[in-house]
C-alpha cells in the first residue's frame, strides 16, 4: 500500500511538472519574436494544413466559376465602354501633360489572385492569397477587387501571401474625394459589438464639408496604396473638432466576406515612400522629384 | 484513453479542420477542436490534456496574423484544467458533460481574448458576454450529440 501511494505521488508530481512545462512552452510561443512566429505559421500552413487550404482555394475558384454569365457579360460590357471612352481621354491627357511639361503617369501592374479565408479564431480580419513572391507580390502591396479596396498584404512567401482587410484595427488608408476637395485618413472604429464596427474618415478640413453618398478614393499619399482605388461612400458626419477638422462615417465599397477573387497592385512601396536627403547626388541616382 | 474515445476525438478534430479551414465556415460551425480537447483531457489527465491543447492551439494559430500563440496558451491551460477535473468529478452524466463542455469553450474564448493583441481582438461585450455563451452552448450541444452518437460509456477510463 505504501509503495502504491509513493508511486502515485511520484506520478502526480511528474504529471504536474509536465503540465507546467507545456504551459510554460505555450507562454514562450506567445512571446516569440515576430520573425519566429511567422516561420512557425508558414511551416504549419505548408505542411499539416496545406491540403485543407488547397480544398478551400478550390472551393473559392468553383464559386468564382459559378457566377452568373449574364452578370459577367454586363460587367465586361461596362468595362469595354469605359476603355473605349478612355482611349481618346488618355491621348488628350498625354498631350496636356506634355504641354505642361509633366511626367507621364505610371501604369498599374497587377497580379490576379484567389482569396482564401479560414474560419479559425484570431483570423477574422486575415486572408490568404494563392500568389506570393514568385509573381512579384511584396509586403504592404494593396489588394483590391473590381468594386474597390479590400486590404493590404502583410506577409509574403513563395506561392502564398497573407494580408488583412480594412476591418483590421491596424488598417489605415489615405483618402480623398475624386475632385481632391477633401483629404483624410480612413480607418476602422470598433463598436460595442462587432457588427457596430465602421469605417471612418478622419482629419478632413473643417471647411470642406462632405455630403452623404460622396465617393472616396485612395489618394496615394504615403505611397502604400496607389491613387484612385475606391474605398467607399460617405454616409454622414461622425464628429467635428470645432473649427479644425471633421470626421465622417464611410460605407465600404467591398465586404471582405464575399470576396473570392482580387488584384494585388505590384507597385514598389520603397519607390514612393523612401526618404531621400535634400543634399546629395539626388538627380544622379535617378530619383524623381 | 481507449480506442473509442481516441477515434471520437480524432474525428472531431478532422471535422473541425474541414469545417473551419477547408470550408471557412467560421462561427457558423461549432468549435469541435475544444470539444475534442475537453473529451481527450478527461481521458488523458492534465499533462496529456495540456500537450493536446498545445498542438491544437498551434493549428488554430497558423492563420492568426497578430496574436500568434493566444490559442496555444488558452488551449494548453484549458487542457490542463480539464484533465484535472477527472480527479474532482467522477462520472460522465449528460448534465455534467453539457456544463463541462460549455464552460470549457467559454473559458477558452475568455483566455484567448485576455492574451490577444488589444488591436486585433473584438470588443469585450461582444466576444465574451454575448457571443461567448452562445458559442459555448453551440459547442456543448455538438459535443453531446457526437458523444451520444459515437462514443457511449465512460470517458475517463
Amino acid at each position: 500500500m505504501a509503495g502504491q501511494s509513493r508511486e502515485r505521488g511520484e506520478g502526480q508530481r511528474r504529471d504536474l511538472l509536465l503540465t507546467v512545462g507545456v504551459i510554460l512552452a505555450s507562454l514562450i510561443v506567445l512571446n516569440l519574436p515576430p520573425g519566429s512566429q511567422r516561420s512557425m505559421r508558414q511551416l504549419l500552413r505548408e505542411t499539416v494544413l496545406s491540403p485543407l487550404l488547397e480544398i478551400n482555394g478550390a472551393i473559392a475558384r468553383m464559386r468564382e466559376r459559378a457566377l452568373d454569365f449574364n452578370v459577367l457579360r454586363a460587367q465586361m460590357d461596362s468595362v469595354t465602354g469605359l476603355v473605349a471612352a478612355g482611349r481618346t481621354l488618355a491621348e488628350e491627357n498625354r498631350q496636356l501633360r506634355e504641354a505642361l511639361a509633366l511626367r507621364g503617369r505610371g501604369t498599374h501592374e497587377v497580379a490576379a489572385v484567389t482569396v482564401i479565408r479560414t474560419g479559425t479564431p484570431g483570423a477574422e480580419s486575415a486572408f490568404l492569397l494563392d500568389g506570393g513572391s514568385e509573381v512579384g507580390i511584396r509586403a504592404f502591396n494593396a489588394v483590391a477587387t473590381e468594386a474597390g479596396l479590400l486590404g493590404q498584404v502583410q506577409e509574403v512567401f513563395p506561392g502564398r501571401s497573407v494580408g488583412f482587410d480594412w476591418s483590421h484595427s491596424d488598417f489605415r488608408v489615405a483618402a480623398m474625394t475624386p475632385d481632391g476637395r477633401a483629404h483624410g485618413l480612413v480607418q476602422v472604429v470598433r463598436g460595442g459589438f462587432r457588427e457596430q464596427d465602421r469605417l471612418i474618415l478622419r482629419g478632413t478640413a473643417y471647411l470642406s464639408e462632405l455630403g452623404p453618398g460622396e465617393e472616396l478614393l485612395t489618394s496615394g499619399r504615403g505611397g502604400t496604396f496607389p491613387r484612385g482605388i475606391r474605398i467607399g461612400w460617405v454616409v454622414g458626419p461622425a464628429e467635428a473638432s470645432a473649427g479644425w477638422s471633421r470626421s465622417y462615417y464611410v460605407d465600404p465599397a467591398v465586404y471582405p466576406g464575399a470576396v473570392t477573387h482580387a488584384l494585388v497592385y505590384l507597385e514598389r512601396v520603397a519607390d514612393t515612400v523612401a526618404v531621400v536627403p535634400d543634399s546629395g547626388p539626388r538627380q544622379e541616382q535617378g530619383v524623381p522629384r | 484513453m481507449n480506442l473509442r474515445v481516441f477515434l471520437l476525438c480524432t474525428g472531431l478534430i478532422v471535422t473541425h479542420l474541414l469545417l473551419h479551414v477547408a470550408l471557412g465556415l467560421g462561427r457558423g460551425a461549432p468549435d469541435l477542436a475544444v470539444v475534442a480537447l475537453l473529451l481527450a483531457s478527461r481521458a488523458l489527465g492534465s499533462a496529456g490534456g495540456a500537450a493536446t491543447g498545445f498542438v491544437l492551439g498551434l493549428l488554430e494559430d497558423a492563420f492568426s496574423v497578430v496574436s500568434f500563440g493566444a490559442n496555444v496558451f488558452a488551449m494548453s491551460v484549458i487542457g490542463a484544467v480539464a484533465g484535472r477535473t477527472r480527479e474532482l468529478f467522477v462520472g460522465d452524466s449528460i448534465p455534467f458533460l453539457a456544463v463541462f463542455l460549455a464552460l470549457g469553450k467559454w473559458g477558452r474564448d475568455a483566455l484567448v481574448w485576455l492574451v490577444s493583441d488589444t488591436g486585433g481582438r473584438g470588443p469585450f461585450n461582444d466576444s465574451i458576454l454575448v457571443e461567448g455563451p452562445l458559442l459555448a452552448l453551440y459547442a456543448a450541444a455538438a459535443g453531446l450529440l457526437a458523444r451520444l452518437l459515437f462514443a457511449r460509456g465512460p470517458l475517463s477510463r
